[in-house]
Formats: structure tokens, C-alpha cells, sequence
């Protein structure tokens, strides 16, 4: 996580944005895409290991600066704005260069970006339609996950949509938890394999589905020490805050899917969207656990269904439910958790830039941070100002 | 970095020498809307034309599909309406498809707002004011003369990526070109009627037409451009109506009709929908046909 000096960055950024020679639709050698997105809301209570606390708050705050910077390379700068215990802490979320004259279909995006495994994953957050990821997400890949690495990335030449890629990353947010700083990790952590097809049917639908598998070579539970006593390991726990998954293990699978429905394929007025996916995380057990300590399954998972209807230009209407079953490690013997998750949102869009959302959530837990029947209400608004971005599927 | 992208003009070059080695082969289309399609057919009718949407899509809100992201990492040329309609989906599509030949004006994209000179174009633009367009209003295919420019430009961009094709363009553009020009009197002569003639419509998306056969739009169905009617704006719409100077309500085919509907029965005034690109209604097979049929609905309405 790189924290910059936030008073300078910030002014550097808002000069960047107030000069109104760079205000412009479109981007070109003067003329970077300059967009920022404002997020803030009210809850009345916490997700677990989401990162909005409760009360009031502001979300991800974002300016995004995006340009071809000739014509073989496009590049893209997203800082993100966030507030954590009273302190600003501006953070990189993307700064990448992407190719864009390979041959073949062919094309390398290199620095910091979001991976490409999932569906959600390498959409910003701000486009979501609910007001924190799904408990898999966040439980999994810290929310989103996004990191140094290189990219490869293949579409095939055929009617059916059929791409593929390659990420190696650094893998520092999805390192198992290591809470004396004693242990060895690879500076290369993380690799992943993804690869997407999808099409229409009709005029009326698209789909798109998709397989990943995501190799953490430090993803292992660090094995637990015994002279460790529970105090300790509770005031480690407690200040951690960063995009930091909380359940890693070697070897993680997922399959996602995404439909899309609007009537003629006329998405201005009615539009349907009905997405899914399921990660499966395995091979976290420390190599030195005593056989009877082993956990009673030897995998976490964790799914979500959500579906969005916008039944007029100004409002929507969303329903999501999600699951995730863990194993965590408690002094020598794992606990099994579960917590599932059911929401429902309402969303006003006055226009195509700015939302009003409501969202109740209730949760239920086993073992899971204490939660056990809890409800929670957010009321949230996202924003977007500048250059209107073209949105993904 | 030189390095790599010396090697990777390379090997575009040496991939472009392998293509314009094989026999004549039809260039891939990608169409952003419907009447560029069509004009492309009377222009290339051999070429391999894939439109990305239909004339019942909003083409400012498509999605960046699987399906389009295919076509156009297949495609030699991409023809679009520009002055920023595919904003919120085309730049997606670029970077998704990974294919360089489209990437740039110079080489197989190619802009219709870019030949010609667009109407109300501003010089500040503020969200304040809706979804505008700083370049313009895009919706140019109704305006003939305009459309005629466009004709020649795309003809000249054929050539350009197909030079093996040059004479069959350049005879498919002579074709196109006099049967255009015999039309547009033709069209002038039945619109006549039409001049002068006041109405309400939705969006801007008609202003090259009734800028052309002199058709004047009172005030528009949308309170701002991109915002759906709504029930306080149609309210203002009724009292403008109730003067009694309208001809008719006029929409578009992807626009939805019950606003239009509302403010036609409270007013009295007739409802008109109008195919907004080839494919809009039955008799909209091809451009001419759907001039024909536009002219022809708003004199149903006299």
C-alpha cells in the first residue's frame, strides 16, 4: 500500500483539476481524460471486513487521469482518496501503461492494476450496484484486488467473445497473515490464469462467463507459534486495516458469470443484469499441522447471485445474496465461520452521473466476528464529475 | 522501449504485407449505428458490414458487450457517428479488442462528424446542462448534403485500407452519388409542405432533418439532453401546446413513447414516430428508404 505525502499529492491533483484548459470529453495529447468520483454515506452499522465503518463516512473518493501517451502506449493514474481512523491516506489504486499496437490481439498492461480474474474484480467500485463487494470479495481478495505486476492478454479473432490471460503480481495484500514479521515470502507472489467468452442471443440478451484460478505461493497459513498468546494476537488483528485478503491459501478457483437483459437491447429505460460467481480457496493448512488439528474442510468458499433491475431512466432496484465459509485459525485448531448475507438496494439516478442509494442488509453469522442476526441500513450517494468513462460489461 | 515498439511496428508491417499478399480479400465493417452500416453497403456492398446496434438503441447508452468487443477485434475498419455518441462505449471497446488497425483516424476508424461541420456546437460545456455534446449534435445522417460529404470521405477511406478495391469504390460512390443527388430534389419537393410547420420532439435527434425541410422544434421532450421526460416538464409542454401552433409530437424509434403519448392526448396533437436509421420501420431497408419513410410520416400528419 503506498501512502504519498497526502497535503502535497492532493494540492498537486486539485491544480491538475481545476485548470480549465484540461476540462474536455475527450482525451488527447493536452487534453488528459480527467474524471473524479464522489462517494459518502450514512450506515448504521459495519460489513466485516469491508471498509466502510458506520456512521457517516466517505467512500472511495477517486480522481482518475487517463491519456494515450502515443500511439503504442495508453496509460492510466486512479488515486483513491480514503479516510481510516481519523487519518487521509491517499493511495494508488491504478497506474498502468497498456499496450495498444501488438499484433495479433495481443496486448501487455504493466505496473499497478486491477486483476482481470472474476467479473466484479476488475470493475471499480464506484460501478457497483450495492455499497460493498460481496463477503466472497471481500473475505478472498480484500474487496478488490489490485497490485504490481504485468499483464498478458489474448482476444481470439471469432464471433464468440474469447479472451485469455496471464498476471504475475508482487501478491503483497494476498500474503497469509504473518504477525511477527518472521516469515520468507516470495517477492512474486501471485499468479493468475482467466479466460472469458461471451456473446449475444438475440438483440435482446448478452452474456459473458468465465474461469480464473489465482496461485499464491504465499498464501499458506503461517503455523502458530506457541508461545503466542491470545492477547497478542488480538492487538495485531486490531488496527490492520488495508486491502489486505483475510482468508488466502495457495490455490484459488473461481467461475463467475454475467447476464444482461434489456428490451430490444435499448438499455436506456429497462434494463435487467443478473450476475454470479464462486471462489473456492484451498491449501492453507500449515505443512507442520498435527493431523487432529486439521480444520473439517480443508477449503474456504464463498458465492454471491445478485441481480439488478432498472425499471425507469432515474431508479433501480437490486437483490444480492452471498455466502462465505471459512476456516480460521485459533491458536492451534482451525474454527469453522460462516456468515451469509441477503441486501436489497433502491437506487435514484438523477442522471447517468450521479446515484442515490439504499441499501438494508441483513446478515447472519456463525462464529463470524460476532455476528450473529444483525441488520444495517446505508443510505450513500456516488457522483461522478469530468470526463464521462466508458463503462466494462 | 524503442526497442520493443521498433519490433512491434515490425511486425505489424510484415503482418500487413502477409494480408495485402492474399487475394482481394473483403474488408470487416464494424458499424457503430445502423446508417452507417447502410451507408457503407451502397459504398463497399461486397464488405463484411456488422452493425453494433439497431435503430431501437439509444446509441449514447450500449454496452461494451462480449459480442462487440469480437467484431471489433476482427474488423478493418470501424465507421462511427463521432462528436462524442460513443463515448460511454467505444473507447472500452478499443482498448478491449486489442486491435491496433482501428485505434486511429489515420488508420481504419473513421468518424462522420469529422467530415463535416456539426450544428450547436458549444464552446463551454457543464454537466448542468445535461449529457451535451461539445463537438456538436452527432445525429447527422438526416441531413443529405452533410451525409453526401461523409459519403465521399468514407469512399476515400475504403481506398485507403483496400487499395486493390479502388476502382470499385470509386464507381459504387458515382453510383450513390447520382441517385442521391436525384433524390434530394425529390425529397425537397414532397417535404414543402412541411416548412414552417412547428413541433415537439424528443431530443435533438431530428435537428439535422428539420434543419434541412424546415420543420421548426418548438421545445423538446427531455428537460435537459439524456433526462427522460418528466411529469412537471410535460406539464410546462401541455401549457406550450395548448397555444396551438403544433403540428405534431415527434419521437424517435428508440425513444420511449409514453411521455409523447401523455402530452398528444392531453393536447390533442397526433403522435409521430420516426425510424431514427435504416431497420427503424418496415420501409426503412436502406437509406433512401428511409428518407422516403420519414418524409412520408410527417406529411401523414398535415
Amino acid at each position: 500500500m503506498t501512502v504519498l505525502n497526502t497535503r502535497v499529492s492532493l494540492v498537486a491533483l486539485a491544480c491538475a483539476l481545476i485548470s480549465p484548459s484540461l476540462w474536455a470529453e475527450d482525451s488527447s495529447l493536452t487534453n488528459p481524460a480527467i474524471s473524479a468520483v464522489l462517494n459518502g454515506y450514512y450506515q448504521t452499522g459495519e460489513r466485516p471486513l469491508a471498509e466502510s465503518p458506520d456512521g457517516f463516512g466517505l467512500g472511495e473518493t477517486e480522481l482518475a487521469l487517463s491519456a494515450n501517451i502515443d500511439d503504442m502506449f495508453y496509460g492510466k493514474v486512479t488515486a483513491v482518496v480514503e479516510m481510516h481512523d481519523g487519518d487521509t491516506e491517499l493511495n494508488l489504486e491504478e497506474a498502468f501503461i497498456q499496450t495498444m499496437a501488438m499484433p495479433a490481439g495481443f496486448s501487455i498492461r504493466g505496473g499497478r492494476f486491477l486483476s482481470d480474474i472474476g467479473y466484479l474484480n476488475n470493475q471499480h467500485l464506484h460501478t457497483d450496484s450495492f455499497t460493498d463487494r460481496p463477503i466472497a470479495y471481500r473475505a478472498f481478495l480484500g474487496g478488490h484486488y489490485f497490485d504490481d505486476g504485468v499483464r498478458l492478454n489474448y482476444v481470439a479473432p471469432t464471433d464468440l467473445y474469447w479472451t485469455m490471460g496471464v498476471e504475475a503480481f508482487k501478491g503483497e495484500s494476498l500474503r497469509a497473515a504473518d504477525e511477527h514479521g518472521e516469515r520468507e515470502f516470495k517477492n512474486v507472489g501471485v499468479y493468475t490464469l482467466y479466460s472469458k467468452v461471451g456473446g449475444d442471443i438475440g438483440d435482446n440478451s448478452s452474456w459473458q462467463a468465465g474461469l480464473s484460478y489465482l496461485r499464491n505461493e504465499n498464501g499458506q497459513v503461517t503455523p502458530h507459534e506457541a508461545h503466542e498468546t491470545e492477547d497478542e494476537h488480538e492487538a495485531v488483528e486490531g488496527h490492520d486495516h488495508s486491502h489486505a485478503a483475510s482468508y488466502t491459501g495457495q490455490n484459488t478457483y473461481g467461475a463467475d458469470f454475467v447476464y444482461k437483459w434489456a428490451p430490444n437491447g435499448n438499455y436506456k429505460y429497462q434494463n435487467l443484469s443478473v450476475s454470479g460467481e464462486y471462489f473456492r480457496v484451498s491449501d492453507f493448512t500449515p505443512t507442520d499441522l498435527h493431523p487432529e488439528d486439521a480444520p473439517s474442510k480443508d477449503y474456504h468458499q464463498g458465492w454471491y447471485l445478485s441481480s439488478v433491475y432498472q425499471f425507469t431512466p432515474s431508479w433501480s432496484a437490486g437483490v444480492r445474496y452471498g455466502e462465505a465459509d471459512t476456516q480460521e485459525l485459533h491458536d492451534d485448531h482451525f474454527h469453522e465461520q460462516k456468515l451469509k448475507e441477503s441486501e436489497v438496494s433502491l437506487a435514484w439516478h438523477s442522471s447517468h452521473f450521479s446515484t442515490v442509494r439504499f441499501q438494508y442488509t441483513h446478515q447472519n453469522g456463525t462464529n463470524f466476528d460476532g455476528i450473529e442476526d444483525d441488520n444495517i441500513f446505508t443510505i450513500q450517494y456516488i457522483m461522478s464529475l469530468g470526463a464521462h468513462g466508458a463503462h466494462q460489461f | 522501449m524503442h526497442i520493443n515498439s521498433n519490433l512491434a511496428k515490425v511486425a505489424a508491417v510484415a503482418l500487413s504485407i502477409t494480408y495485402t499478399g492474399l487475394a482481394h480479400a473483403e474488408l470487416n465493417v464494424f458499424a457503430c449505428e445502423p446508417e452507417y452500416a447502410a451507408l457503407t453497403k451502397e459504398l463497399a456492398p461486397t464488405a463484411n458490414i456488422y452493425s453494433a446496434t439497431t435503430a431501437f438503441q439509444d446509441p449514447h447508452q450500449v454496452q461494451a458487450r462480449p459480442s462487440l468487443i469480437a467484431k471489433m477485434r476482427q474488423a478493418d475498419l470501424v465507421v462511427c457517428a463521432g462528436a462524442d455518441l460513443e463515448v460511454g462505449w467505444l473507447p472500452m471497446l478499443q482498448m478491449k479488442s486489442a486491435n491496433a488497425n482501428v485505434r486511429s483516424t489515420d488508420q481504419g476508424l473513421f468518424f462522420a462528424a469529422d467530415q463535416i461541420e456539426t450544428l450547436d456546437k458549444l464552446a463551454s460545456v457543464d454537466r448542468s446542462m445535461g449529457d451535451v455534446h461539445a463537438q456538436g449534435n452527432p445525429h447527422i445522417h438526416f441531413d443529405p448534403t452533410r451525409l453526401l460529404k461523409v459519403a465521399t470521405a468514407l469512399s476515400a477511406k475504403l481506398t485507403q485500407l483496400d487499395p486493390a478495391g479502388a476502382a470499385a469504390y470509386q464507381t459504387s460512390l458515382a453510383d450513390f452519388t447520382t441517385r442521391w443527388q436525384t433524390a434530394m430534389p425529390r425529397w425537397e419537393a414532397q417535404a414543402k409542405g412541411l416548412q414552417g410547420k412547428k413541433v415537439i420532439a424528443y431530443h435533438s435527434s431530428f435537428r439535422y432533418l428539420f434543419n434541412w425541410i424546415g420543420v421548426e422544434q418548438v421545445a423538446d421532450l427531455e428537460p435537459k439532453p439524456g433526462l427522460a421526460p418528466t411529469s412537471g416538464h410535460l406539464a410546462s409542454l401541455l401549457a406550450r401546446a395548448e397555444q396551438g401552433d403544433i403540428l405534431a409530437i415527434v419521437v424517435a424509434s428508440y425513444q420511449d413513447e409514453r411521455g409523447a403519448k401523455w402530452l398528444g392526448e392531453k393536447a390533442n396533437l397526433p403522435v409521430v414516430v420516426l425510424p431514427m436509421s435504416v431497420g427503424g420501420n418496415d420501409s426503412s431497408q436502406d437509406l433512401f428508404g428511409l428518407y422516403d419513410s420519414v418524409i412520408s410520416l410527417l406529411n401523414g400528419v398535415k
